[in-house]
């Protein structure tokens, strides 16, 4: 869900630096040549960096002992840099691949001069193990010790490496799927118009202006008691958000979503290990003083964290989830027009759909979840849009991004009601979640570990079931009487007690 | 809700300084305030600066915090002179609740600042006599002697001005430490003191061994604390499965029962200016604070919706019809549980973030009392028709917490535990509160026989009282219904009024 996303903006955000785990590449990576001769320096690769923006260096000043490591392919990503290098520019990214490449390279002989090094000390080690004249064995110790401490340097060369290649590495934003348009947000296409706008006999009113005749809201005395963005919700809203929440994760539980509620505190790392930027400029999270925890803007944060750093069975494979959680974003750098009342708020509730899937299986996945919830709009009787985002909209997790407007009368135009992100492994790779494959060893009734496929990274999808401020918005403008009244849709009745009406209090 | 008082601790700790500018709320106070002999030589007050070291020793925290907070930036309306006119029962009153507050200063700095206050009039009269004296014909040298001692009065008044400014802000940080006066039938002392009001059903009989909730929930795959506690820390959780739709039904159920005895329900802001929450009686940035600060921000997360809803009418004269007002606002719940360690923090039992639907009522002084009692019978009757087994405490002067006048604390029988645990709190806090939040209504009393209104013939504005009560706090809720209602094969039953709730089913069982 990247509501914050109407401009492009940071909510999903890479975040810098971390250390690489090699054990999970492709054997591949180990037959590249071996380059004896003396790599480049480690610090002539680092003023070779670009000019980077002022946040960027910040960011990177701020996060100077990186906390957890991504699972990058470097390999896959030096094999296919056009395609990468095409990626970064039509998602108009600020990722330097040539720099990332260049420090790769760098790391991998690196590495290869400290295995190198380690070599020499070790046949020096098995040399002394022998008999010989105490002159050898003296010139041998001081070798070892040289070779020690030289490796002692080298080793502390490779982290620093390591951690500026996982800083930059970090950046590159996640591959687009082929049929995604390339450009701003105008280049966005429609892939599905349900509905018609209604056409009212009266002048049409706003949410502000039927909350408040009908008692529905306070957003003044929530401005004193804790600042703009904020409100009280009242009588019949009150049961209006309850309903939306029961009847959504009634509707997605059907369609076999396991509910969860999740903690709405979380670590910083967690947040990152997203794509989301905690302490950027113009970031969208509230951090906690005196502490590493965040509270979160949106439930796929504590779900994607559910399953972090595990092997999951592939017959567990897919496992689908709808969360309710309240969501807290700053919305720092949104100015303008689109904030009047509930449009944008620092507060809301939210059922959230979060898919863990095979990676073959992600784009069905993601046809699924906007089904789902076009599905859902539908029967409350919306007049809608879904649209297909374009490459420079599409924020770094994202493969491709499915975003519902539905028209609101009292704004006379579109808004944003949800959005459906597949992020293939981007979260996975940082989240360190993975499946075992489940199949069998050929022709061979004994299991051994080696006959196992190895892991592969899960694909995670998210998707907004239901973001309650917004479906205020709509429900008020579009089922609004001309009594000021609002007729509630048919599906939520149930839910608010069989009522039909939201009306004036007697 | 006093969730943190099992062991009385900070959660409705008093909250130290804040200013009252010299042109205090007065028109409330009796006239016969201004009754008092003038006096006109010098005042014969202790020096400001010696008043302020007369402050007992206070503990490091308390140092500590005013330094923070040098510049208070809020005003509690304390009624100094009924505490003078009540300084015995007010001594006493202090004692009973093991409060560190100290009356002898507040009296000290009262008298202090009144005469000081008194002196600041005088010099203001003497400078403008001499200003009326200056609009009449006189000699040039005249003139300049009166220049001259216009002058100096003014240099002198600024500096009592600020005197006076530093001695209110001293003021109101130790009389806001004085804690709500005791109803007369609280018993005195400590935990073991509070009183039994009601005993409701009794412990359900088990013919197998019993389990506790986490044990339950393990089974019935409806909690997570292990991945909660790497995702965000320890005395997190996930609700899953059954669990949720438990929440649900319990805040669904709950505000409706709530909501046909008259509530007007209510969703809140969960981060409020910290100013609001000092208001309601935390602490927001003592030691053990129970609460969680914004990072760059005045802002804190609520611990309690009772936050929010006070503040809804702060800085309000309400109009006496209006009342009573009463409000049941469901909000998640943020508390930091500093300070709260040993075996009563496994599971469900204090955790980090919850879900609660809290009441909260507004109403005239004379009727505190009676919604008192109204309260603590919604949340008896709503208990008993869950079919728990609990009791209500009148609970103890040391365990009432600053703001409240009586608190009554219900506790249910936890088979799990294997005793009985907290899950609501009823407080009456009269005036405690009003008073910081600047909560007045306007009585409505028509004029003595006189057909034309007029401002003069209005009774002046009173302090409301505010109670809040606990309607569901969902964790031990959860805890209740899971340990009491577990069947012989790791099933729950759910009692007959949440049924509806969870579309009519009766039992929570293992996922086939």
């Amino acid at each position: 869900m990247n509501m914050g996303c109407l401009n492009a903006t940071t909510l999903s955000c890479l975040k810098l630096a971390t250390t690489f785990a090699f054990p999970s590449q492709p054997s591949s990576f180990h037959n590249l040549p071996f380059i004896r001769r003396a790599v480049k320096p480690l610090s002539a690769a680092l003023q070779t960096s670009p000019a980077t923006s002022p946040s960027t260096t910040k960011d990177h000043d701020q996060a100077s002992r990186p906390q957890w490591k991504a699972a990058i392919d470097f390999k896959w990503i030096k094999d296919n840099k056009e395609a990468v290098a095409a990626n970064i520019r039509n998602r108009n990214s600020d990722a330097d691949l040539e720099l990332v490449l260049q420090l790769y390279d760098n790391f991998f002989n690196l590495q290869k001069e400290v295995e190198r090094v380690r070599g020499e000390r070790n046949a020096v080690a098995n040399k002394m193990k022998g008999k010989m004249e105490q002159s050898e064995r003296q010139r041998l110790i001081e070798e070892g010790k040289n070779l020690k401490e030289g490796l002692i340097a080298l080793e502390e060369d490779l982290l620093k490496l390591n951690d500026k290649l996982q800083q930059e590495a970090q950046r590159i934003p996640n591959m687009t799927h082929p049929d995604v348009p390339i450009g701003g947000e105008d280049s966005s296409t429609t892939r599905k118009l349900v509905g018609s706008a209604p056409e009212f006999s009266f002048p049409v009113k706003d949410h502000l202006e039927l909350g408040k005749e009908l008692d529905l809201f306070d957003f003044d005395t929530a401005a004193e008691v804790s600042g703009s963005k904020f409100y009280y919700l009242k009588n019949d809203a009150v049961l209006l958000e309850m309903a939306l929440v029961n009847w959504t994760l009634s509707e997605v539980m059907k369609r076999g979503f396991t509910p969860l509620t999740t903690p709405e505190l979380v670590r910083s790392s967690v947040v990152e290990k997203c794509g989301f930027q905690p302490r950027g400029n113009n970031t969208q999270v509230y951090s906690i003083e005196d502490s590493d925890q965040c509270l979160i803007g949106t439930a796929e944060i504590p779900v994607g964290g559910l399953h972090m750093d595990s092997i999951l069975a592939e017959t567990l494979l897919p496992l689908k989830y709808a969360a309710f959680s309240h969501c807290f974003r700053t919305e720092a750098g949104a100015a303008g027009s689109a904030t009047r009342g509930l449009y944008r708020v620092h507060q809301f509730s939210k059922v959230e759909m979060f898919i863990f899937c095979r990676p073959e299986e992600s784009e069905y996945y993601h046809e699924e979840l906007i089904k789902i919830e076009e599905d859902m709009f539908s029967s409350l009787g919306l007049h809608f849009k879904t649209l297909d985002m374009a490459s420079e909209d599409l924020g770094a997790p994202a493969y491709r991004k499915f975003d519902v407007e539905a028209w609101m009368p009292g704004l006379e135009r579109f808004g944003e009601i949800s959005s459906a992100s597949n992020c293939t492994d981007y979260q996975s790779r940082r989240l360190g979640i993975r499946f075992r494959p489940s199949e069998a060893p050929v022709a061979s009734p004994k299991k051994s570990k080696g006959n196992l496929a190895p892991p592969q990274f899960v694909h995670t999808l998210n998707a907004t079931a239901c973001a309650v401020p917004r479906m205020i918005i709509c429900l008020l403008e579009n089922h609004q009487q001309e009594d000021g009244s609002i007729l509630i849709p048919e599906p939520l009745r149930p839910f608010m007690g069989g009522r039909s009406v939201i009306s004036r209090k007697s």
